[in-house]
């Protein structure tokens, strides 16, 4: 089917084209059956976000957009609702995949679902006041609010020997505040939940009304081990409403970049499965000081241990020389050599991969339900890899494998690490020994347009929706996979016993902060 | 010199090795890891500042918290003046019978429990319930061990068994396979891998830690030092029956004394050595494997009770 069929079928009103983002119109009733038609149809939602238009045309929008993968391009259906009645049926109701964000853009913009299976607050805990929208464009981002005492139940199983473990926010562990409830019999889980969004940075609000140069800076700093990615994501937002070419040699280099990224985050999640989460504690002790080799080399290149500051609008800030290639190079080789003997004498061990099997198996019905992204949904036998599907960088000309396990276990999603390490190592080396010559940066001045940036990064699909208007920034929504992946835990969890939790949290490794914009 | 003298040494001496033998199994454990590691003398430092702490106590908390840590210590510290591990010959070690001991432990062990759960918290509930679960699997092992050891030597005390240990232990294999289930009941008892993690930081995956996760100041202290000191017994235990060397009796002189004390301090870094190279070679086992760990430890120790019957 082309684009348009598609359009067709959900019965909306085709608009204009650009970059490979198709923009239709849809009535908001007709929303929730097309996005299931959608849906039926293999189309996997990718994203759901709403606007405040009310100054321009007395409307609120609801956006969902769909990946086109066959045609490497995005659909996005756009509904306007009057601004004195912001609902619509929930798309919800039809789709699973769109719970989080209907929930998400309810706190933030108090547009109503109706019919939502879950309509409970997201974002907003029982401190905020009811009938706070913090995204309306009448909210001013420095508002102090009262303080509330507004109910945020959780589930709650009752029955002889049950009882309920409240954990964290703060946790004994030197990570990011996120509350779990587990309702358990003995040792077994029956029902797992998170509560999370205790730290709201608000940088969303922030965004607006800056302008992308101004932008970027907040945009790396949404969640510290996805800089790159999500730099990545957000400058081709805005290149591809400027429609400015990005020169040859900044593609490579941002592939490489990423790449990069991937590879430490890989090592560290590798090390963090094995060493802390099963207590193979050698594994974490040196897989630790390998990935600090990685850190370190991004510290010395770029000044900052997080590949910060080399992705800009246009292409790089700085080049990155024949020497610095050379050194990317040569570290990566011994660390990804070194790195191999310690995974292969980790995976030679019985009793690790005892822990590893069939402990939080995620089924490939619930991943495709849900909207999982990225490696967990791999891992489960979703092969899908924006990389491949939306070729961006220099992934055209340096194709990465697609990785794919089935079992959707923590074994599988650890294996799928491996492999992608291994994968990425290979195209490191490709990419720092045939590094195309030339400049690294082009003109890029803001216009005025609505673009999706996409990029596969470790965790998985990012996608920055961005939309500016007079050279400002208007809306951005910088959705981190795990947005999406969050709601996996309630799928994982149940079924296995309360010690393996942290080994399946740390088989996902979500990120807090991300999502908790 | 006289029993009450030799039981004395032992005791002053076991006391001032125990934190050492934690901090001992730690620095090994990261040097085999690669890591520099902290001074092995660190917990005598980490027993000392928690000594001179605030205690925060949960306002819910009933006269158990508070006795616990004391119930727990002084069970403890009583096996270790009970059990022959400097000299055979000490004022208790007549009443050191395997039952007493093996009581004792059990007493220690459900104190801990009640503290953990008087507080009414989550994790002091769960970490009492895999405790409680644990204590019920391991005890007939101990049982079964110290009664071939019993039957081979013909005697109930402790003391008394080591008899048969050292080369005596080439008279009677059987006591090989009790020896082995010993280790296992060692390593359950003093929440080492597989059964336990001493050094995790998931709250969820704790056993030990949980129950004392709402301990702190002096009584945190106390219950450290408790478990230093059960490490530090189990070791000496084990490495007595294996290395046969003598211990102290009342004709020993001071030079001999000075040479025993060495020796157990050799004894002491042998069994942390090992210990710590068995942590870094394996993952913590699954939880619910534990009944197939504990189902080897008791046949084990049964099929070497059988053969010193036989």
């Amino acid at each position: 089917m082309t684009t348009h069929d598609y359009i067709d079928l959900a019965g909306g009103q085709v608009g204009e084209t650009r970059n490979g983002l198709t923009l239709a119109a849809i009535a908001p009733e007709k929303l929730a059956d097309a996005c299931a038609l959608l849906s039926e149809n293999g189309l996997p939602l990718s994203l759901l976000y709403a606007t405040d238009d009310r100054e321009t045309d007395g409307s609120f929008g609801v956006h969902v957009a769909f990946a086109l993968d066959e045609a490497h391009g995005w659909l996005m259906l756009s509904a306007k609702l009057p601004e004195d009645a912001p609902r619509y049926p929930s798309v919800t109701a039809k789709v699973v995949a769109a719970h989080w964000y209907e929930r998400y853009a309810m706190d933030m913009f108090g547009i109503v679902a109706e019919g939502h299976p879950d309509p409970r607050r997201l974002v907003h805990h029982e401190n905020v006041p009811e009938g706070t929208h913090p995204l309306r464009k009448d909210f001013a981002w420095n508002t102090k609010l009262a303080h509330a005492d507004v109910p945020y139940p959780m589930h709650h199983v009752e029955g002889e020997g049950v009882y309920e473990i409240p954990v964290g926010p703060i946790h004994a562990g030197v990570i990011e505040p996120g509350h779990f409830r587990f309702n358990v019999a003995g040792e077994r889980i029956i029902t797992l939940e998170g509560k999370l969004f205790f730290t709201h940075k608000g940088v969303e609000k922030l965004l607006e009304g800056k302008t992308p140069t101004e932008a970027l800076p907040f945009i790396e700093r949404l969640s510290g081990d996805m800089s790159v990615s999500n730099a990545l994501a957000f400058c081709q937002a805005v290149e591809s409403i400027a429609g400015c070419r990005v020169p040859e040699r900044a593609e490579a280099s941002r592939s490489l970049l990423c790449e990069l990224e991937r590879v430490s985050m890989h090592m560290h999640d590798l090390a963090n499965i094995a060493g802390n989460g099963t207590g193979y504690t050698v594994m974490a002790a040196n897989g630790f000081r390998i990935k600090e080799r990685l850190v370190r080399l991004s510290a010395k290149l770029f000044g900052n241990r997080f590949w910060r500051g080399a992705i800009v609008p246009g292409g790089l800030a700085a080049d990155l020389k024949d020497e610095a290639l050379r050194e990317i190079a040569l570290v990566i080789k011994e660390a990804d050599a070194e790195m191999r003997s310690f995974l292969a004498m980790c995976l030679s061990s019985d009793g690790e991969r005892e822990r590893l099997e069939t402990t939080g198996v995620l089924s490939r019905e619930g991943a495709l339900a849900l909207g999982a992204k990225g490696l967990p949904a791999r891992a489960s036998g979703i092969g899908r890899d924006v990389r491949l599907t939306h070729p961006y960088a220099a992934y055209a000309a340096f194709r990465p494998t697609l990785v794919e396990e089935r079992s959707g276990d923590v074994y599988a999603r650890f294996i799928a690490r491996v492999r992608e390490l291994e994968d990425s190592s290979r195209l490191i080396a490709e990419l720092t020994a045939t590094m195309p010559a030339g400049p690294i940066r082009a003109e890029c001045h803001a216009k005025d347009g609505i673009a999706l940036g996409a990029v596969e990064s470790w965790r998985g699909e990012i996608l920055c929706a961005l939309r500016i208007k007079s050279g400002r920034i208007d809306r951005c929504m910088p959705r981190d996979p795990s947005f999406c992946n969050w709601a996996l835990f309630g799928e994982i969890g149940p079924g296995n016993i309360v010690p393996d939790f942290p080994l399946c949290n740390k088989s996902l490794d979500l990120s807090y902060s991300g999502t908790d914009m | 010199m006289t029993p009450i003298l030799l039981t004395v040494i032992q005791g002053a001496v076991i006391l001032a090795l125990a934190p050492f033998a934690t901090g001992l199994v730690r620095w090994c454990k990261a040097r085999l890891q690669g890591r520099h590691g902290a001074s092995p003398l660190l917990p005598y430092v980490t027993y000392a500042t928690l000594l001179r702490k605030e205690m925060v106590i949960s306002p819910t908390v009933s006269w158990v918290f508070r006795l616990a840590p004391y119930a727990v210590l002084a069970s403890t510290a009583l096996v270790a003046l009970l059990l022959p591990l400097t000299s055979v010959d000490g004022a208790l070690s007549a009443s050191g019978d395997f039952i007493v001991v093996a009581g004792l432990l059990a007493l220690g062990a459900v104190f801990l429990v009640l503290g953990g759960l008087d507080p009414g918290s989550a994790f002091g509930g769960m970490g009492a319930s895999r405790e409680m679960t644990l204590v019920a699997l391991v005890e007939p092992s101990i049982i079964a061990v110290f009664a071939a050891f019993a039957v081979t030597s013909g005697s109930g005390t402790v003391a008394k068994m080591l008899s048969v240990t050292g080369m005596g232990l080439l008279r009677h294999p059987g006591l090989l396979l009790s020896l082995i289930a010993f280790v296992f009941v060692a390593l359950s008892e003093n929440a080492r891998y597989p059964v336990d993690n001493p050094a995790t930081h998931l709250e969820l995956t704790m056993v030990h830690e949980a129950m004392v996760l709402e301990y702190s100041g002096p009584y945190l202290a106390m219950l450290e030092y408790a478990s230093s000191l059960k490490l530090t017994l189990f070791a000496i235990l084990f490495a007595n029956i294996i290395i046969p060397m003598p211990l102290m009796t009342v004709d020993s002189g001071v030079s001999a004394m000075l040479m025993i004390i060495a020796s157990t301090v050799f004894k002491l870094c042998a069994a942390m050595g090992l210990l710590a190279l068995l942590e870094s070679s394996m993952a913590k086992m699954r939880f619910y494997r534990m009944q197939e760990y504990m189902t080897i430890a008791f046949l084990t120790a049964l099929a070497g009770l059988i053969l010193a019957l036989a």
